[in-house]
């Protein structure tokens, strides 16, 4: 019998990481829906991005501070850690501490910070900012002219603020994480904005904006799909792979912040929701996720290759 | 081409030439063939070469075989009774003199004196290139210029670095005039010059010009992504200059041959030349975007020239008020008890008008109150007001005017403490005592609207000033204009037909919630939601290229009365997430538009009557249909085509289009009251247009009934036409 499989004209593109170490990664590729290996050929593999701040994370909940314990606040030893003793294949720096309402370290800080990891480990890393604002970009600025030639992905572009970016990551050959909330259009118009300008599309991953689990993920859901299927139709302004920021989204929602004995053991309710969360993403075609708790990658990582195995 | 400059050039180029070929001869015999030579700091060779012909210069002998080559590349020089060398000649001979230039520079590395001295900085690395280059692709540095020569005093020199400085514009200067260089003068006031202060000062030498070029060219190859290699490569790197390199040339005090020869080098990278002197002018269009030589330009205004002649765009950081402005502010209401002074409303005469002018009839920036000020009157009292606003931009165009004046009620009532009601001859302004007390004045005004017209319509607007009468004469005296223009656009919107345009457009903006939405907006049929016309459209595309209004040219009709056009069709199939394959724009039964959610009314079928009821969305009560507006609405919303139903604007009713194919206006049955009222004007001129005058008073509306089987009798009674008409279905 002849199984009717359908065939796509679009592709996504493969974004390349740290390309220049025998542990650079490369992202996407693919030629058809999410883990749909019957349907098209799957080069990569979806990866976990372990996060790490560049300062101690005091807001970050006790059960997910724990496994981290004798190495918050110092982010090189946090690095060296979740890639010696954890095996992680992409780490992302989360620039907390440059946030000008927070510890407002300074763009050089963050660019000697990320140098000295960058010799610490080999494996790629993203670098994700402190948010939309003019310190943002001297931040990133800062940090692609210090990883110059490194490939690192950064984070993020958005519509009003894209162009500083993008410039820092042709001047130093990185890439971008293009990010636009829960919208196919807007998704589109920013990759638009940004080939506009020159950068290979090749150095794009777009981050389609989610929400935890019983927050809005099934928005992010559709929304990716919906792009997903937009770009394998042929649309080349879409044809990116996909990240995706969990750890923010899961660690702050209430079901997982709960002391209710009734909900049962805190730690173990708010691994799940990690988990759960992750691979609904995973389903609906993340090809990066970054995430928190060591078990709760540990049992993603074991759900990717279960269903990478055809 | 003027053969003056095209002759001077090529001379020059040979001048350059020889003079390189002497130098480099000279170095030979000094060091060998073999010598190294390179520029410090960078990995593109000799950049100008490297890009141009893809050939990585290292030694002495290297640039020889360059030489050569640029050699090849100049032509003769003109001779007397040649009348017409060509443009192209001149750009040759341009190219072979930055050769020539970029060799005679980098020779001196190697020979001496050396190029960064004193003041001077020389060659210019990539890490600086890199730096500098990101702030001149993401749009902080709107551009550079290349300022040749000096100027005719050390004030003149100090003030042209300052107007370029305060515009964010990367100062450059080579060359000299006279044996003195601008950065000589900026050097004699004791003003600081590197890097950090935008005033780069590469050398005294005409040939330290080149440097400039080199940046350019390295930008091209850094963020353009382009790898030299031959001539195609070489086209898109000076394509990539022209198109996104804003930059230009400052030619101060006397032009010769050399000089000549290097501007009409970076005339290749369409980079126009503005000069003080009288050159021959050089007008049209062709390798720059706009004019490619312009002359005698004032001092003053030179840079403002330089800024409109290669069409850079200025954003304002901080609109220069006593207020802040920003749209948190914009729905403030200003009580009678805290009215500093007001203007209109039902007290004085006060309209606003916007018209376009052309670009040498607008001084950008200029500002006039005619009349009595703030302080010029008591508290609390009324002035009457005229704001004209002139603005000029290579792409206005008339149609733009009503878009920009629109704006100007979202611009003013951003201030705080300032509110705004109204358009047009309508208008209502007051400023509160707040805000008066904060400094604000009546020229405020005109200080916002221009700094948010330049901002925000960038690529419509190039040029604006505002003029505010606040003396009853001059206001009464301005109005017959203003109201003439108003009716004019009015009729021009009034007449635009579907048949006229090849054009319509999109809007997809709704997306975010109906995901398969999609408005096509045409000049007889506008948005649902009323916001946006066929114009609006039109202006919208322009001043943003990537958004959500696209131009969708009409195509192949497929079916003239139901309104398909093969284009449409295939754009909305695409844009729909593939799931709408056709649209009719006149018709409610036919594979009707889709609805998003923003409607301002509902157009619903009643079998029974054989005609068509119109809701609004402010008429809360029940409908002949037994459904409210809210049922109504859920039924045609989301993005679905729902024959029989469709969500349109309000001035739909009245279009000639108004669905057309299925009978038009003449099948209205029922209209909620309100509704009628408000298009009541328009509907009596369109019933009489058809020959059915009496329509209007057949319409019934919910004081009639609400109820199916008395509306039917109630149309029997007043014998609707709609009874009369083809069955709907
Ligand atoms: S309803 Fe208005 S805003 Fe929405 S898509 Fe249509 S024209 Fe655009």
């Amino acid at each position: 019998m002849d199984i009717p499989l359908e065939k796509h004209k679009g592709k996504i593109r493969t974004v390349e990481l740290r390309k220049e170490s025998p542990s650079g990664l490369a992202i996407g590729g693919q030629d058809c829906l999410a883990l749909h290996l019957f349907e098209g050929s799957y080069p990569n593999k979806p990866v976990i991005a372990w996060e790490i701040t560049d300062t101690d994370p005091s807001k970050w909940l006790g059960d997910v501070r724990k496994p981290y314990k004798d190495v918050l606040g110092d982010p090189v030893g946090w690095a060296k850690m979740v890639r010696e003793e954890h095996g992680a294949k992409i780490i992302c720096l989360n620039l907390i501490g440059t946030d000008p309402n927070k510890d407002d370290k300074s763009p050089e800080e963050a660019a000697s910070l990320l140098k000295n990891i960058l010799s610490a480990i080999d494996i790629p890393v993203i670098v994700k900012g402190p948010g939309p604002g003019e310190k943002q970009n001297d931040v990133l600025a800062a940090c692609a002219e210090a990883a110059s030639g490194q490939s690192c992905l950064f984070a993020a572009a958005v519509e009003e603020q894209y162009k500083t970016l993008v410039a820092s990551c042709m001047a130093y050959g990185h890439a971008l994480v293009a990010e636009t909330p829960i919208d196919v259009n807007l998704c589109k118009q920013l990759n638009i904005l940004i080939s506009d300008m020159n950068l290979s599309l090749d150095r794009v991953v777009i981050d389609p904006l989610t929400g935890g689990l019983g927050y809005g993920l099934e928005y992010t859901y559709s929304v990716m799909e919906r792009i997903r299927l937009q770009a394998l139709g042929g649309d080349e302004m879409m044809q990116n792979p996909f990240i995706c920021f969990i750890g923010d989204e899961v660690w702050k929602v209430k079901e997982v912040k709960a002391d209710d004995p009734a909900w049962g053991d805190r730690e173990k309710r708010a691994i799940l929701w990690e988990i759960a969360t992750a691979t609904s993403l995973l389903y609906s075609g993340a090809d990066i996720l970054v995430m928190r708790h060591p078990e709760a990658i540990k049992a993603v990582n074991e759900a990717i290759d279960d269903l990478m195995k055809g | 081409m003027s053969k003056i400059i095209a002759t001077a050039a090529i001379r020059g180029a040979h001048k350059l030439a020889q003079r390189a070929e002497d130098e480099l001869n000279s170095a030979i015999a000094e060091h060998s063939e073999s010598a190294a030579v390179s520029l410090p700091g960078t990995a593109y060779y000799l950049p100008i070469i490297y890009s141009m012909l893809g050939l990585a210069v290292q030694s002495l002998g290297d640039m020889k075989k360059v030489l050569a080559r640029a050699r090849s590349l100049l032509p003769e020089v003109p001779s007397e009774n040649l009348w017409l060398p060509y443009l192209g000649d001149a750009l040759d001979a341009g190219m072979a003199a930055l050769f020539a230039e970029e060799i005679i520079e980098t020779l001196k590395y190697l020979t001496g004196p050396p190029p960064a001295e004193g003041i001077w900085l020389g060659a210019t690395s990539d890490a600086t290139l890199r730096n500098q280059g990101i702030k001149l692709v993401d749009g902080r540095m709107p551009g550079f210029a290349a300022c040749v020569g000096a100027l005719p005093s050390v004030e003149d020199a100090v003030k042209l670095a300052r107007d370029l400085q305060e515009r964010n514009i990367l100062v450059f200067m080579a060359g000299s005039t006279n044996g003195t260089s601008m950065a000589d003068q900026l050097a004699e006031a004791g003003i600081e010059m590197n890097w950090d202060t935008f005033l780069v000062p590469y050398g005294k030498d005409i040939t330290a010009a080149v440097y400039a070029a080199g940046f350019a060219a390295r930008a091209a190859m850094t963020f353009g992504g382009i790898h030299p290699a031959g001539m195609e490569e070489a086209r898109r790197i000076l394509l990539y200059n022209k198109e996104r390199v804003n930059a230009f040339v400052l030619a101060l005090g006397e032009v010769d041959d050399e000089k000549y020869a290097t501007a009409a080098g970076v005339l290749n990278f369409g980079f126009p030349i503005i000069a003080d002197t009288d050159i021959p002018q050089i007008l049209p269009s062709g390798i720059c975007t706009y004019e490619h030589v312009v002359s005698r330009t004032p001092l003053e205004s030179i840079a403002q020239k330089a800024i409109e002649v290669r069409g850079l765009k200025i954003k304002i950081e901080k609109i220069p008020v006593p207020v802040r402005v920003g749209p948190a502010f914009e729905g403030e209401r200003v009580r009678r008890n805290q009215v500093a002074l007001e203007f209109g409303g039902k007290y004085t005469h006060a309209f606003e008008y916007l018209r376009s002018k052309e670009l040498d009839e607008v001084e950008d920036g200029k500002i006039e109150v005619v009349g009595p000020e703030i302080d010029d009157v008591e508290e609390g009292s009324a002035l009457p007001l005229a704001i004209l606003v002139e603005v000029a931009g290579r792409e206005m165009q008339k149609d733009f005017e009503s878009i920009l004046e629109r704006h100007i009620h979202s611009f003013l009532s951003e201030a705080m403490g300032i509110m705004h009601v109204g358009q047009r001859q309508i208008i209502w302004i007051r400023i509160s005592k707040d805000a008066a007390k904060a400094g604000f004045k009546i020229r405020d005004f005109a200080v916002i609207l221009r700094s948010k017209m330049i901002n925000d319509f960038p690529s419509i607007v190039d040029k604006v000033q505002v003029t505010l009468y606040t003396d009853e004469e001059k206001v009464e005296a301005l109005h017959p204009e203003a109201r003439a223009a108003y009716d004019k656009r009015d009729q021009r919107m009034g007449e635009m037909t579907d048949e006229s345009v090849d054009t319509f457009y999109s809007c997809t903006l709704c997306q975010s919630f109906a995901p398969s939405h999609v408005c096509i907006i045409t000049p007889e049929r506008l948005g649902l939601c009323g916001a946006y016309n066929w114009l609006d459209g039109k202006a919208a595309y322009r001043i943003n290229p990537t958004g959500p209004n696209q131009p969708v040219k009409k195509g192949e009709c497929l079916d003239t009365v139901k309104g398909k056009w093969k284009n449409v069709d295939d754009f909305v199939y695409e844009n729909s997430n593939k799931t709408i394959k056709s649209f009719s724009a006149y018709s409610v039964m036919d594979d009707p538009m889709t609805s998003c959610g923003c409607f301002e009314c509902i157009v619903a079928i009643l079998p029974d009557t054989n005609g068509v009821m119109v809701v609004g969305r402010e008429y809360g009560g029940m409908t002949p249909s037994g459904m409210t507006f809210a049922h109504l609405a859920e039924a045609v919303g989301g993005g679905q085509q729902t024959p029989g139903f469709i969500g349109i604007g309000i001035l739909y009713i009245t279009s000639k289009k108004f669905i057309s194919a299925d009978g038009g206006i003449k099948r209205i049955v029922w209209m909620d009251k309100e509704l009628m009222e408000r298009v009541k004007e328009r509907f009596i001129q369109r019933c009489s247009e058809i020959g059915e005058e009496d329509l209007i008073e057949k319409i019934a509306d919910e004081t009639v009934t609400t109820d199916m089987a008395e509306l039917v009798e109630h149309l029997q009674k007043v014998d609707h036409t709609a009874l009369k008409m083809e069955p709907l279905f």
